[in-house]
């Protein structure tokens, strides 16, 4: 079996699912971070397959954005995580409920 | 080396006319200037930084508002990267307007805390900065940049009292609920692309993300499942950004938590970035709009009855607002899908928005002069005989709320009227109906703030003087710019409700 295209859309895609619902069965604001940086790469996976078979490179291109935007992000998510941590001992999402009706 | 790549990449260099996003980098270094100051003044000198960021704004404001008002000819530039209109002018304006009220609060809500303050100026600069490109975006690229230099500018803004747990909670949430919005998004840009470049089909492009030539493609593929699928997810995506149903989960919390000037930024120049790109995305899908259309009138019906009757309960004054913010993200949505078939709805949803920054800024300027530890715990007890107490604010907040509510002759009323013409036009009679129902709900809980800060006796005097700690009056750190910008705010309220003479021509879209 040759790997074409679809094998690849579909990676990306069953990688964007996980991170998806990883997201929102996940209690651990570490592990859904992950869940989330892992939709960004699903993404990233599908734009190098069809940039490659499809010609052109934009989408080769936009992957050094979204790479770059994802650092940035975990850069700033972190430090709210860890001053978080500080304040309230936990990461956990089910304690961390003082914002309600 | 091909002479016609170099010639292609010369005429794409050629476009790169800096000079028509002079605001836009004016800002960016502006915020540059405040870091620097902040190292080379000496500490006294500190104070003075607010001020020099408030003035770099209301003179760049200024300057267009007097000489570059129209925009100039609609053009795109970089390589098709930006287009710049009529449209992204009067956004330009908005956010820079937004931006100068967002740094008052933040001047007045710093006040007697320890923390770094220079910061939240600098972000703020750049974050409008990111909004006003953002909706000048013409290419999914820039689209998703901008937004993601706005999202990651916002989660810091959130979260930034980190001495209290609600605003890192909140900050939290947001990061959460933002990167969610922003994976979704690109993954729905990534189906777009792969459709549209793919050189089987008829309209296919190698530069499949610019809007014009995806355009084009659906034009000729209207029914490709993939590109169908990538278009609801970038719509789910700007959704989560506006706060329409059911992706507002994140509003109430993140508009609690957050500091009152982030909230009013939240609330007004992010939301109004969502529909700057809403209202390109939706020509540019305009060929899908057998499938695009039903999903926006769905999600604007869900969002107005949404937002209203979640708000009839909350006693948490930001609460309050942010769920008024979502049912004010529904009526501009009905505005949205108005424009595809009366153009000049385009306009009437800009005087909306403008018409909703006033009276917000009024009534997050009311918020940040209440004395309360820490702004998330305001609730609709602080607002106790404010009218009494200091009459001035009274009035502001009346004036702020009713036009939010949309009560004649104040400008959020002409917002709604035009809104509702602009659907009675457009023969939306379902959504006219349940826009109706959701004004006469919201008018509930907008008099409901009325009713405490005038009808209802404060009663927590005793509380706190048992307690040893005399409690602020209302208003005490209340300053002459203080007044000034209340006033520009409720004056803006007023006098657009009364008198939309010069806007005449602009609204009915000449």
């Amino acid at each position: 079996m040759t790997v074409g295209l679809e094998q690849y859309i579909a990676v990306s895609a069953a990688l964007f699912a996980i991170g998806f619902f990883g997201v929102l069965r996940r209690k651990n604001t570490l592990v859904i971070y992950m869940c989330l940086e892992l939709m960004l790469n699903a993404c990233n996976l599908g734009l190098i397959a069809f940039s490659r078979y499809h010609g052109g490179m934009s989408g080769s291109v936009f992957v050094f954005f979204t790479i770059t935007v994802a650092a940035a992000e975990v850069a700033v998510g972190l430090a709210i995580i860890v001053a978080l941590f500080r304040k309230r001992q936990t990461v956990q999402v089910p304690a961390l409920n003082a914002l309600k009706n | 080396m091909p002479t016609d790549t170099l010639n292609s990449l010369g005429e794409i260099a050629a476009t790169n006319t800096w000079g028509a996003i002079y605001p836009e980098m004016i800002l960016g270094c502006l915020a540059l200037l405040l870091l620097a100051l902040e190292v080379i003044l000496p500490k006294f000198a500190h104070g003075a930084i607010p001020r020099i960021a408030i003035l770099g704004q209301v003179l760049l404001l200024g300057y267009i508002v007097i000489f570059d008002v129209s925009g100039g000819s609609s053009r795109v530039a970089f390589g098709g990267m930006v287009e710049l209109s009529a449209t992204t002018q009067a956004l330009r304006i908005f956010f820079l307007l937004a931006s100068i009220f967002v740094s008052y609060l933040a001047m007045v809500s710093f006040e007697n805390k320890s923390l770094a303050r220079i910061e939240y100026f600098a972000i703020t600069l750049v974050v409008t900065g990111a909004l006003s490109i953002m909706a000048m975006s013409n290419h999914f690229v820039m689209l998703f940049v901008a937004l993601e230099t706005a999202t990651v500018g916002f989660y810091v803004l959130v979260s930034y009292f980190r001495q209290n747990p609600l605003s890192l909670e909140a900050g939290l949430k947001y990061l959460i609920m933002g990167a969610l919005s922003s994976a979704i998004l690109l993954f729905g840009i990534v189906l777009l692309y792969g459709a549209a470049s793919n050189p089987a089909l008829a309209g296919s492009s190698l530069d499949s993300m610019n809007f014009q030539n995806l355009r084009v493609f659906l034009e000729a593929n209207p029914t490709d499942t993939l590109a169908i699928i990538g278009m609801l997810l970038v719509i789910s995506g700007v959704a989560f950004k506006i706060g329409a149903f059911p992706f507002q989960i994140w509003i109430p919390d993140v508009y609690q938590g957050a500091p009152v000037p982030t909230t009013a930024f939240l609330a007004v120049s992010s939301k109004a970035a969502g529909f700057a790109v809403l209202l390109t995305l939706v020509k540019t899908f305009a060929p899908l709009s057998n499938v695009l259309i039903p999903v926006l009138s769905g999600i604007a019906a869900l969002t107005i009855l949404f937002g209203n009757f979640a708000a009839l309960t909350q006693r948490n004054l930001k609460r309050v607002i942010g769920l008024s913010g979502v049912s004010h993200a529904g009526f501009l949505l009905i505005g949205v899908i108005a424009a595809q078939s009366v153009p000049e709805a385009t306009n009437w949803v800009l005087f909306y928005l403008f018409a909703y920054l006033l009276g917000s800024m009024a009534v997050f300027a009311v918020f940040a002069h209440l004395p309360k530890a820490w702004d998330s715990d305001l609730d609709l007890d602080d607002l106790g005989d404010l009218a009494k107490r200091n009459g001035f604010l009274g009035i502001a907040l009346a004036i702020g709320i009713g036009s939010l509510a949309g009560i004649p002759p104040l400008a959020g009323f002409i917002g709604k009227f035009l809104i509702f013409v602009a659907a009675f036009k457009a023969e939306l009679f379902t959504l006219l109906g349940v826009g109706i129902v959701g004004v006469v709900v919201s008018i509930y809980y907008y008099f409901g703030v009325i009713k405490a800060a005038f009808f209802e006796v404060w009663r927590f005097t005793d509380e706190n003087e048992e307690s040893g700690t005399p409690s602020a009056l209302p208003g005490a750190t209340l300053t002459a710019l203080g007044k000034l910008t209340i006033v520009v705010a409720i004056a803006g309220s007023v006098v657009l409700g009364f008198f939309q003479g010069p806007l005449g021509s602009w609204l009915s879209g000449q």
